[in-house]
């Protein structure tokens, strides 16, 4: 490993930041921290870091928390990127911010190493799905898939990497169960992430009114 | 004196037809309230001394409500209060004069009875009076006048005093728009009355209209507001009854969910696997209950899976992550089958949970009529021929519980981990019956 990672930290409570700082490890360095949206954002445009662990529930602004701040930041997101963190794993919550920009999200309950994977990972450029997102995308795009590269529907392979990810595989574990490189899995997982923020597929809105999301 | 039976005292009482008179008289003399109500109609028909008989019970009997108020406010003296009054408390400053004011309301109220007597007197002396003066002031005049004056009192009466506070604010009767308003209203009921009573003369039928119509519109400018006040009161009380009965529906389940699993923590704090496994289940049920659909019963298959889920995980301490795609209401005409696939999920979640030490990850899709569930751990693995033939728990209750009904088991195990895939097709299902 050469360069640490730079992080900023998105949390009002400073008992989480400061534990979740500990028990990052040296691979990413924390240059900053934030407690509420406008600290967040002024923070961020400041430091502009390689990742930002961003809380999905923050205090501030016009009350629009962890979405808020991609929103405000939306000219950053070439540069920095954002990992949501949340103690709630429900629908509405995780997937308005996927759908605002972050690039993962983990819940707080994952431990230090999980979390520093995580950043790492998306630091590359790549998406950090966890099962339940795999499952919350599954469950809004359909399980059907289609043959060509439509932008509201999932590929066969997208869907197998999806399911496998839903079931708790690791991307290692993808890979070696679809005959596939690591690297491929990542440009799968990436591919459905910008699906999820781009499509306007009805199916999708219509999942999203039911759950109330965006 | 003990010869003389202890009567009730008499009071108008609450359930009453007109004033509570008949009903208060049956009660104080022991009569049945029938009998004493035909007495009065009957003896009404003697020159009106029922009537009269009545009115007079009317005005000089309290109510129920306003003889224990009495009882309870009175002291001994009646004289105690008004000496005591003009003695407590400086006038100068704001407060004890609003206070006194709102001392002072009920008591006119109290004094209605006497002003009533003594404003039926003054009319009468007026009546009389401009008699002998010549003016003859016709019958025709007097009676709707005293109707109206009837009706009027009749209806402030049935209401109770918070009801007469809120007609006289709600009216706005304290400011002089408020006043101008009743007195049109009055007004124009009075016209109407006196149009349809002394309408025989005309006898149009336009004019009955217009007397019905002048009687309405009377009315209702003097209700409206107070009508309307009342409308608003009533939708914002129920609103507000709704809200504190959610408030409190929500303490109540913080208190015997949240804080009680706090106290036990507090109490477990050395125990970090007990601590772990209370914070675990308080979390899934906190979660359940504040996300939980209410547009759906508790009858899907997923509901069901991820029920036994946390009876696996807290039976062995062992975090369950359960993920779901798609869901089936349970049937009954599939109730066997989908029951021989949870049994066997659980089977493989408690195996997990026993031998994977680790997070067990579950999966579960249903769609297009076959459900799919993926039970996954991280532990050490084993191979399913090495178990000894007697050993059960994987060979019957998993795999074959599943052939005999149809389905298919097949289990995947390696150094990383072992994963056990369940599968079940619900051919019913496929007919077009799925989830709308």
């Amino acid at each position: 490993m050469s360069e640490p990672v730079t992080v900023v930290i998105v949390d009002d409570h400073t008992i989480f930041r400061s534990g979740l700082k500990a028990d990052l490890d040296e691979r990413v360095s924390v240059v900053g921290e934030a407690g509420t949206v406008e600290q967040a954002v002024a923070v961020i445009e400041e430091l502009e870091p390689q990742v930002v662990l961003l809380d999905v529930h923050l205090p501030g602004g016009i009350g629009g928390g962890g979405r808020e701040v991609l929103t405000r930041s939306a000219a950053l997101l070439g540069r920095v990127r954002f990992l949501a963190l949340s103690v709630s794993d429900a629908a509405e919550d995780v997937v308005s911010v996927i759908r605002a920009g972050a690039r993962g999200y983990v819940t707080k309950t994952a431990s230090g190493p999980e979390i520093t994977d995580a950043v790492l990972r998306v630091a590359e450029g790549d998406a950090v799905f966890s099962p339940r997102l795999a499952g919350f995308v599954l469950d809004a795009f359909g399980t059907s898939a289609v043959a060509d590269d439509e932008l509201d529907r999932l590929s066969a392979r997208e869907l197998e990497v999806m399911r496998l990810i839903a079931r708790g595989y690791s991307y290692k574990e993808v890979a070696k169960e679809l005959f596939i490189s690591v690297k491929t899995v990542e440009t799968h997982v990436s591919a459905v992430l910008r699906k999820l923020q781009l499509t306007n597929r009805h199916e999708l809105s219509r999942w999203a009114a039911d759950r109330r999301i965006w | 004196m003990n010869t003389v039976p202890v009567r009730p005292p008499l009071v108008r009482a609450e359930d009453r037809l007109v004033a509570g008179v008949c009903s208060g008289l049956a009660r104080h003399l022991g009569m049945r309230v029938e009998v004493v109500r035909w007495i009065i109609v009957l003896s009404a028909l003697l020159g009106g001394a029922g009537i009269l008989f009545y009115g007079w019970l009317w005005v000089m009997v309290p109510t129920a409500s306003e003889a224990a108020r009495r009882q309870a406010r009175r002291p001994a003296s009646p004289i105690a209060p008004a000496v005591s009054e003009p003695a407590d408390g400086a006038r100068t400053t704001a407060a004890p004069a609003f206070l006194e004011a709102a001392r002072r309301a009920p008591r006119l109220g109290g004094h209605a009875r006497e002003i009533l007597l003594g404003v039926a007197l003054v009319i009468g002396a007026i009546m009389v009076g401009s008699g002998f003066l010549g003016a003859d002031i016709p019958l025709g005049v007097v009676i709707p006048i005293a109707a109206i004056l009837g009706g009027a009192t009749l209806a402030w009466l049935q209401l109770d005093d918070s009801r007469r506070d809120q007609l006289v604010r709600g009216a706005g009767a304290g400011r002089w728009a408020g006043w101008v308003r009743l007195g049109a209203g009055l007004a124009l009921v009075a016209t109407g009355v006196t149009l349809a009573i002394s309408g025989t003369q005309w006898n149009v039928l336009g004019l009955a209209l217009l007397a019905s119509l002048a009687v309405l519109a009377g009315v209702a400018l003097v209700l409206l507001p107070w009508g309307l006040k009342f409308w608003r009161d009533f939708g914002a009380e129920r609103s507000a009854r709704v809200r504190e009965e959610e408030r409190a529906e929500i303490a109540a389940h913080l208190h015997d969910s949240v804080l009680q699993t706090l106290a036990l923590i507090q109490r477990r704090a050395g125990n970090e696997a007990d601590v772990t496994r209370l914070a675990r289940a308080q979390e899934r049920e906190l979660r359940e209950w504040l996300y939980r659909d209410s547009r759906r019963g508790g009858g899907t298959f997923t509901d069901r899976l991820k029920a036994l889920a946390a009876e696996v995980e807290d039976a062995h301490g062992q975090p369950v992550e359960v993920v779901c795609v798609g869901d089936l209401p349970l049937r009954e005409a599939d109730r066997e089958r989908t029951e021989a696939l949870l049994q066997a999920s659980r089977e493989a979640m408690l195996n997990a949970a026993r031998h994977g030490g680790g997070a067990v990850s579950v999966y579960a899709e249903a769609a297009g009529g076959t459900i799919d569930v993926f039970v996954k751990d991280r532990g050490p693995g084993f191979d399913l021929d090495a178990v000894p033939q007697d050993r059960l728990g994987v060979r019957e209750s998993i795999v074959g519980r599943m052939r005999r009904h149809g389905g298919e088991a097949k289990i995947v195990s390696g150094s990383e981990g072992t994963e056990v895939r369940l599968q079940l097709r619900l051919q019913r299902l496929a007919d077009g019956a799925e989830e709308s």
